[in-house]
Formats: C-alpha cells, sequence, structure tokens
C-alpha cells in the first residue's frame, strides 16, 4: 500500500518536527515534491523580528509579499521551532493601516502644532523639520536637540543615529527605549566585569543542572528558550528549575521550586543565599581569591524622580548613587550575615523550606547553575544591585564563564544587544563599550569617524525618562522618535510625556510603521520600513550577530529609518552645526553638507553597489550610490577588532545563521573570561575579567532597600505590568496581526479571586485601576493563566486602547535611569461606583 | 485544466487565481511526560490535529487548516493549555486541495 499524498506530507512534516525535537528513530525528513515549492516561493533567511532571542526564520516571498515564515533548521537557536508570535511573522507588515506617506500637522496649507494631519512629500516634511531643527540650534543649542532611538534598530540605523546625533548634531540627547529594558542589566556588566553582555550563551542550557528564573516569565516571553529549558529539565530527572516572581506565572508549572516573594525584596533573598553560602563554607576560595574583588555600594540613593520630589531629597547619596568603596571578604561576610534565613523569609513572604532549597543550587559545588533575569530584575528601582547580587553568587562559587555556570541577562529586542548597548546608542555611551565622558573614548571615536577633535560633547545627555521631563519643562525642543512607541511605553505618561509631546515649544517627529499612539501625538510621521522591506542585521541576547537581505519592496512612500536619517542629514552644513572655532581650525570642513562628512566621506561609501548580492534589492544603497550597510558595519566593526569585540567581515554575515562575538581568526566565542575557550584570556590565566584593568570581577554589598512607592490605606494594592505570550511590547505588530488580536484582544487586570471578592468585583467586571498619577479603565481577570497573591494586580501594557502607564510611576534606579514598572500603588474600585 | 481551479472570467482578469488549499504543519508540544497520556487525548480531540510522536514529554502533532491563521490560532490556544510547557511550529506544507485523488 502506499501512501496518499497528504499522508506523506503529514509523515513528513512530523518527521521533521521529531528531527526539530531531538527525538530518535527514524526521520522521514526527505522533501516532498510539490507543496510550497510548486508555489515559487523564494526562502531567505532572517532573524525573528520580535524579542531578544534571536530565532532564524526563513521567509517566503512571493510575487514581492512575504507570504509564509517557518523556523530555520539550520539556526542554532531554535533549531527550526518557531513559536506563536514567529509563526505569523508574514503578516506583520500587512496591517491595513500601514502608514505610506509622510503626514505632517497643517492648518490652512502650513505646518501647525494644532493642525491636522495631512500627506505632504518627503521634501516638504524635511523641509519642516529642517527648519525647526535649525531653529532650535539657532536659539538654544544642540542640547535642545534630540532622539529617542530604538532595540529594534538595524546595526547600521543605531550606529546612523549615534554618529549624526553626536558628530553631526554635537548632541548626546540620543537614547534607546532599551534604556526601559535593558540598562541595569548594561550598568551591572559594566560595573562587575568592566565590559557589557552575557560571558555564556544558549549552549549553557543543555548542560545546567539547575534553572533559577528571577524575575523572569520565559514560559510566554521567550518560548523557545523556554523550550529549551523544558527538554533539559525534562530529559535529564536530576535538573531542578526554580522559579521567583511576585505572582504565580506560567513559568511556574515547571518549577520544582516555586517562589513568590514580596514586590522588591529580591534583593533580600539574594544577600540570603550569600549568607549561606559563606557560612556552609560552600565559598570557591580559589576562585574568590584571584578572580574578584569586593566593593561597598553607595546606599540611600533614591528613586530617579524629579530632583525635588521629597524622596529625592530625603535620600543622602542622590547625587552619586553608583559610588563604591573597597572592602575585603571579611568586611562583605559581615555585611551580609544580617540576611538571616528567619529574617528574610519573614520579609519576603516565602517559605524557608523554598530559600533554602534555592540557596543549596548555588552552594552545592557539583551543581552547574543558570541564572535568567529579564524585566522583573531590570525594571527595578535598585535593578542594577539586583543584577550584581545575582553575579555576587555566581562569582563566590566561581560558577561562571563556563559551560552550565551562566549568569545569563535576557533581552526583550532584537537588537537590544546588537544595536542599543553595542553600537552605543544611550546618552553616555559610544561603540564598544566607550563613554562620551572618556577623552580618550571621544579622541578615537573622531578619529574612526574621521570628524575635527572636539566634536562630540562631553556631557551624557538625557535619558529617557530625562527625555520627557525635559520636553515637558520646554528644555528639549526637537525630538525624533524612531522605531519604538514611547508614549505607550513610558511611566507616568499622562504627567509627563504626553504634556511634553503636546508641549507648543517643541517639534515632535516620529517614524514607524504604523499610526501607534506616539505617532498620532507627534507633528510630523514618517512612513518606515520594516524588517525585510530593508537589509538588516540584529545582535541577541548571546552576543550573535546575524543578517538579512531586502528581501520586499516597502509600501508606497515608506522608506527606512537609515535612509531617512542619511537623507536628513543633507539638509545640514557643517557651519550651521559646528563651532567656528573648530571650522576655524579645519577649514576642509568648511560648508560641508553633514551627509559629504559622516557618510559620503571617502570611507563610508568605499564599497560600490557592485557588491551587493545580485539576488537581492538594496533601497537605501542604489539611491546613496554606494553600498550603505556594508560601510557603516566595516566603519563601526573597527571599534571592536582587536579589542575584545571582534566582529567577523560583513559579508560572512549574509553567509551565516549569526556568529557569537568575539569572532577571532574567523571563530566565534561561546564562553568569554575563560582560558581555553576565550582568545583574548592570558595563557596561564585560568579566568580573566579583562574588562576590568586588575582582570577581576567586583563582588559588591548593597542592602535591601524599600521600592519608591508601596501600598497604603489610599492606594492598597502593588501592581505589576508586564505582557502575554501573544503580543509584543507595545502591540503595534502582533495586534495587527488578527488571529493574535483576537487570542487576546485587550488588556485585562489579572487580580487574586479574594481580593476581587471582598471588593464586591465578579470576574469579567469592569473597573478602574488608579493610581496618584492617574487612571485606566478595564476588566478583572481572576482566572486565566496568572494566579495572583494577596495584594497584587498584573495589568499587561500591549493594549493601545488601555494606557496602563496613565498609572505607572516614572521612579528608576537611581544608576541606570531605568524605570521600575513592577512596583507602584493603585486602588481599584468597580466603574459603577 | 482551467475548470480545476474554478478560473472564471473575473479572477482571470484580475489575476487573482486561487487554488483552494489545504495547510498541513507539525509543531512539538512539551509536557511533564505524566501528563502527556491526557493531553494527547485533548490534543487528539481537537478538530484537524493528530498525535504522531510522543516520547519523554515531547508531543508530535500535526495540524490541517485551510488556513496559516487558523493555524496560528490553534498553536497559541494549545501553548496555553493547562499542563502544556510549550509549543512551537515547525514545518508547514501548503497543498493544493485537488490532489486529493491520489490515493490508491
Amino acid at each position: 500500500m502506499t501512501l496518499s499524498r497528504r499522508e506523506m506530507l503529514k509523515a513528513q512534516a512530523a518527521g521533521i518536527a521529531a528531527l526539530a525535537a531531538n527525538m530518535s528513530g527514524p526521520a522521514e525528513a526527505q522533501p516532498v515534491t510539490g507543496g510550497v515549492d510548486a508555489l515559487q516561493i523564494k526562502w531567505s533567511k532572517a532573524p525573528c523580528r520580535f524579542c531578544g532571542t534571536g530565532c532564524g526564520v526563513m521567509v517566503g516571498v512571493k510575487e514581492g509579499k512575504v507570504i509564509a515564515t517557518h523556523g530555520d533548521m539550520k539556526a542554532e537557536v531554535n533549531r527550526g521551532l518557531n513559536c506563536v508570535k514567529g509563526y505569523f511573522l508574514s503578516k506583520i507588515m500587512y496591517g491595513e493601516d500601514r502608514l505610506t506617506q509622510p503626514l505632517l500637522r497643517k492648518k490652512n496649507g502650513v505646518y501647525a502644532k494644532d493642525g491636522e494631519f495631512t500627506p505632504v512629500s518627503w521634501d516638504e516634511a524635511f523641509d519642516t523639520m529642517a527648519a525647526k531643527a535649525k531653529q532650535v540650534l539657532k536659539d538654544k543649542g544642540p542640547t535642545a536637540l534630540g532622539m529617542f532611538g530604538s532595540g529594534q534598530w538595524t546595526i547600521w540605523e543605531g550606529y546612523t543615529a549615534t554618529k549624526l546625533m553626536r558628530a553631526g548634531f554635537r548632541s548626546n540627547n540620543l537614547d534607546p527605549n532599551a534604556r526601559h529594558c535593558m540598562a541595569s542589566a548594561a550598568y551591572a556588566f559594566m560595573r562587575t566585569f568592566g565590559m557589557d553582555e552575557p560571558m555564556g550563551c544558549y549552549d549553557d542550557f543543555e548542560h545546567a543542572d539547575a534553572f533559577v528564573l528571577w524575575g523572569s516569565n520565559m514560559a510566554e516571553m521567550h518560548p523557545i528558550l523556554w523550550t529549551r529549558v523544558a527538554d533539559r529539565r525534562l530529559g535529564h530527572p536530576h535538573v531542578k528549575v526554580a522559579v521567583l516572581s511576585t505572582f504565580t506565572n506560567r513559568s511556574a508549572d515547571l518549577a520544582d521550586i516555586p517562589i513568590v516573594f514580596k514586590p522588591g525584596t529580591d534583593l533580600a533573598i539574594l544577600n540570603y543565599i550569600a549568607n549561606h553560602i559563606i557560612t556552609t563554607g560552600r565559598v570557591n576560595q580559589d576562585f574568590v581569591g584571584k578572580h574578584t574583588s569586593f566593593v561597598k555600594g553607595a546606599t540611600e540613593i533614591g528613586y530617579g524622580l524629579r530632583p525635588d520630589d521629597p524622596r529625592e531629597l530625603k535620600a543622602k547619596k542622590a547625587a552619586d548613587p553608583g559610588a563604591t568603596t573597597p572592602i575585603d571578604f571579611a568586611a562583605y561576610a559581615a555585611f551580609v550575615k544580617d540576611y538571616t534565613l528567619d529574617k528574610v523569609s519573614a520579609l519576603t513572604g516565602v517559605e524557608p523550606g523554598f530559600l533554602e532549597q534555592l540557596a543549596e543550587l548555588y552552594a552545592d559545588p557539583k551543581r552547574k547553575v543558570v541564572s535568567f533575569w529579564t524585566m522583573g530584575f531590570n525594571q527595578h528601582v535598585r535593578g542594577v544591585w539586583a543584577n550584581q547580587l545575582v553575579y555576587n553568587l555566581h562569582l563566590l562559587t566561581g560558577k561562571i564563564s563556563e559551560p552550565g555556570n551562566s549568569p545569563f541577562s535576557l533581552t526583550g529586542q532584537p537588537s537590544a544587544c546588537g544595536t542599543a548597548r553595542e553600537v552605543g546608542t544611550f546618552a553616555h555611551r559610544l561603540p564598544a563599550d566607550m563613554t562620551v565622558v572618556n577623552p580618550e573614548h571621544r579622541k578615537h571615536a573622531e578619529e574612526i569617524w574621521r570628524v575635527p577633535a572636539g566634536i562630540i560633547p562631553e556631557k551624557p545627555g538625557y535619558h529617557a525618562v530625562e527625555q520627557d521631563r525635559m520636553l515637558k519643562d520646554g528644555k528639549l525642543n526637537f525630538y525624533w522618535i524612531q522605531v519604538n512607541n514611547n508614549l505607550q511605553a513610558a511611566p507616568n505618561s499622562t504627567g509627563e510625556t504626553y504634556p511634553g509631546y503636546r508641549n507648543p515649544e517643541n517639534f515632535i517627529v516620529v517614524s514607524d510603521a504604523y499610526p501607534t499612539v506616539t505617532a498620532m501625538a507627534a507633528d510630523l510621521i514618517l512612513p518606515a520600513a520594516m524588517w525585510v522591506e530593508k537589509e538588516g542585521g540584529y545582535g541577541n541576547a548571546e552576543r550573535r550577530t546575524h543578517f538579512w537581505h531586502q528581501l520586499v519592496k516597502a509600501p508606497g512612500e515608506a522608506r527606512s529609518d537609515l535612509w531617512q536619517m542619511m537623507e536628513f542629514s543633507k539638509r545640514f552644513t557643517t557651519d550651521e552645526t559646528w563651532p567656528a572655532a573648530i571650522l576655524d581650525a579645519n577649514p576642509n570642513y568648511r560648508g560641508k553638507t553633514l551627509f559629504e562628512v559622516l557618510f559620503k566621506n571617502g570611507h563610508v561609501d568605499r564599497f560600490g553597489l557592485s557588491e551587493i548580492d545580485p539576488g537581492y534589492e538594496n533601497a537605501e544603497s542604489r539611491e546613496f550610490g554606494f553600498y550603505v550597510q556594508k560601510g557603516l558595519f566595516e566603519e563601526y566593526a573597527s571599534f571592536g577588532r582587536g579589542h575584545g569585540h571582534d566582529l567577523a567581515p560583513f559579508d560572512t554575515y549574509h553567509e551565516v545563521r549569526g556568529l557569537r562575538w568575539p569572532v577571532v581568526n574567523g571563530k566565534e566565542t561561546l564562553w568569554r573570561f575563560r582560558e581555553g575557550l576565550d582568545p583574548y584570556v592570558k595563557p596561564g590565566a585560568g579566568v580573566e575579567f579583562y574588562g576590568n584593568k586588575d582582570g577581576r570581577a567586583r563582588i559588591i554589598a548593597v542592602p535591601y532597600e524599600p521600592p519608591a512607592e508601596s501600598p497604603d490605606e489610599d492606594y492598597d494594592l502593588w501592581l505589576v505590568t508586564g505582557r502575554v505570550l501573544e503580543h509584543w511590547h507595545s502591540g503595534s505588530m502582533t495586534m495587527r496581526v488578527p488571529e493574535l488580536y483576537k487570542a487576546f484582544p485587550g488588556a485585562r487586570c489579572f487580580m487574586n479571586p479574594e481580593d476581587a471578592r471582598k471588593r464586591g468585583l465578579n470576574q469579567g467586571a469592569e473597573i478602574r485601576v488608579i493610581s496618584r498619577r492617574g487612571e485606566m479603565r478595564t476588566r478583572i481577570e481572576t482566572r486565566g493563566r496568572n494566579r495572583m497573591p494577596p495584594g497584587v494586580v498584573f495589568v499587561p501594557w500591549f493594549d493601545a486602547s488601555q494606557l496602563i502607564n496613565k498609572t505607572t510611576l516614572d521612579a528608576t534606579d537611581p544608576i541606570s535611569k531605568q524605570t521600575d514598572f513592577k512596583k507602584c500603588a493603585v486602588k481599584i474600585v468597580p466603574v459603577s461606583a | 485544466m482551467a475548470n480545476r481551479h474554478d478560473l472564471d472570467r473575473r479572477s482571470f482578469l484580475t489575476g487573482r487565481v486561487v487554488a483552494p488549499v489545504v495547510h498541513i504543519s507539525s509543531a512539538v508540544v512539551s509536557a511533564f511526560p505524566a501528563r502527556c497520556a491526557e493531553l494527547v487525548e485533548r490534543l487528539s480531540a481537537l478538530p484537524g490535529t493528530e498525535v504522531h510522536r510522543v516520547e519523554n514529554g515531547k508531543i508530535v502533532i500535526v495540524m490541517e487548516a485551510g488556513s496559516s491563521g487558523e493555524l496560528g490560532s490553534r498553536l497559541a490556544g494549545i501553548a496555553l493549555m493547562d499542563g502544556v510547557l510549550s509549543a512551537n511550529m515547525v514545518f508547514e506544507q501548503i497543498d493544493s486541495l485537488d490532489d486529493r485523488g491520489a490515493e490508491t
């Protein structure tokens, strides 16, 4: 009997799935002729557009349209798997309300802040924008000019932004939305290791004996990585999983040690574990002696609120929150001695037995541990501390920089690492971990950028939350937002964000693919090309740089952010943006456009169009006459080569499924800082944290300090915001995929059933979530995927029709300036009341 | 052969010649081995869904539907089922419905 064609196709699909799932047995993965091939689809590789996992997908194009995607079997990250969001990638570019032409607010035919959005040409858009920028530069200087970018920018878009803003306009008011997302992680890496980004990689998962999730709901937010964790746990019975959160989420289903703690008290748990390691004699003395040093951090450092807030006035060290002083092991041990099991159990509300089991995962020298964290740690008024306290545990035990022992900071955006961090789009950063405050670093950047000495300003610019405050206060007046939806994402948006956008003194430009709430609050909207409508490069959470080709044309007049910035730069000359003294000393730069000095400068434009793969389009390069992406990437890569951030040659990335930097002699690096695994470690050193001059990582003594705002009689509940499986961040893409929209169409307030009953609220009841800042209407969810403890509610922020950030508090970690979206006080009342 | 795709004058002129298709996709579902038997029953009860293999906490399913949207929605539902740790799509084939006759 022969199988029917349909049965053959099904057997083939099952066989490939079994292969992807690493199952044994015969692989029936031989392609069946016909099927998709017969539909004449051209398949090309690309990284997924959503989270920081960096899955590889194959993108199918037919007749100029992306019609299908599937997990890439050759991609090491996901090995052919595709999560629910990733499955719908092919639909994100085809929402009905896609922006296809520039829209300017106009009244009586001219720009007016209170005008209606009117279609205009790119020329009119840029002319209006340039006139506004020039006026602001003339009146107030470069500090009144700002840009808010993204961890979704491609590598060369972020690089162009940092170059244009710092060297072109001489403003450091450039910050990415990664400030809301990864800043605490990045600062902690720098403070501990002197170098950003994880030392390990996803290969750690298959070597670990324990996984600890510190404020990360991987089951919903990183489903592919969670599948790899689940595979390890299910395939190896000795493996343990601990899940720590402020409520029970779907990740807890896999937990051997489920821990729900009171918001903010994770700091105390971390210090308790350190104390446990020390008092039970399980410190790895050899490792600690050779590879670490100890410091004490400044305390009472405030909450990053406006300086006149009483909480800031009361904070003794708000002016210098990052200060540290050297101590020794004995002083550190004495410091954590206060964090006893009884005391910490009482503070956190966690059973002592669970705390001990958790501590033993770290203390047991035979157990390899991977720690994961995302927003629970990073969006935390003590987020930098939380990150550093978990490094303490890995350093005290020497469980770091080797397969299976890995403190691993996960990311939420596809290029939070590759663009926002590595390229240096933060207000204080330059490429390859350098900063604007360091004169040597500025000089080095000016040389590579081929601009005169003294061009890059030394003072860090406004960070994300400060940008909103300065827009509101009228100190930041020209503001360009690309690839993010900050009016939906930013904290205390009614109080601090929206007023700045609509401040009559300000001109707000938003580049986006869709009319987000941020775009609708702008003065000028620029239609953006997205994802495979342009050639791109992203860097994922494990230092993997990966590229894709332009596969389709952008609709209408939509153009890439890269094109927008480069084209805009043609409208300015150095005489308009650089000081006369610098031009007097460097007369050969006089009268040139910023486009000529930054891009068409004989260096960035050195690769011709003939180097572009003839099989693919490249809209920007065709227009500018040179291989733009390659020129920008190769210049950017020269920052890091030979300095521990080595990237492979540009063309290599179009061939491979990504490579983890440093890429030395063609070889990627899976684990950094350990001899034999990392070529930068000196022979004989064993382990070397070479980001720090002394080669040692810092162990820090910092205490538990309470959140900025806790529930009280008037506002009696903790509000935690976050995400759901079906939607990515502000939902501007996933809410436009009909199936994902239907799967979770509107935000809900997840609440403990007893809390709801006490307030007379039934499942589904319409309520108001009210804080001291604002309020939002939604409905009660007492069932469903999240089980809330008494006193804590959870509201996801993907829904543009229910903006939970009207209620959140703009308190940040004072060191990283990252907002705490996980802890503020609200009350809940029925709508009828 | 033209009427095989119900080709009419309008679709001929607009170039919109769409043959009826079926989407066939495989997915891997992870669950604790102790929950697998119960889940296999629930998954098999879903429309157009067959369980092909079960091994050590992994269930390979093959789903059929008229569109990828239907398949994705079904996957989202499975990913959030009680007892499911994760559910991810793997391989999709789109096939013409007209080839059904090729059985023996």
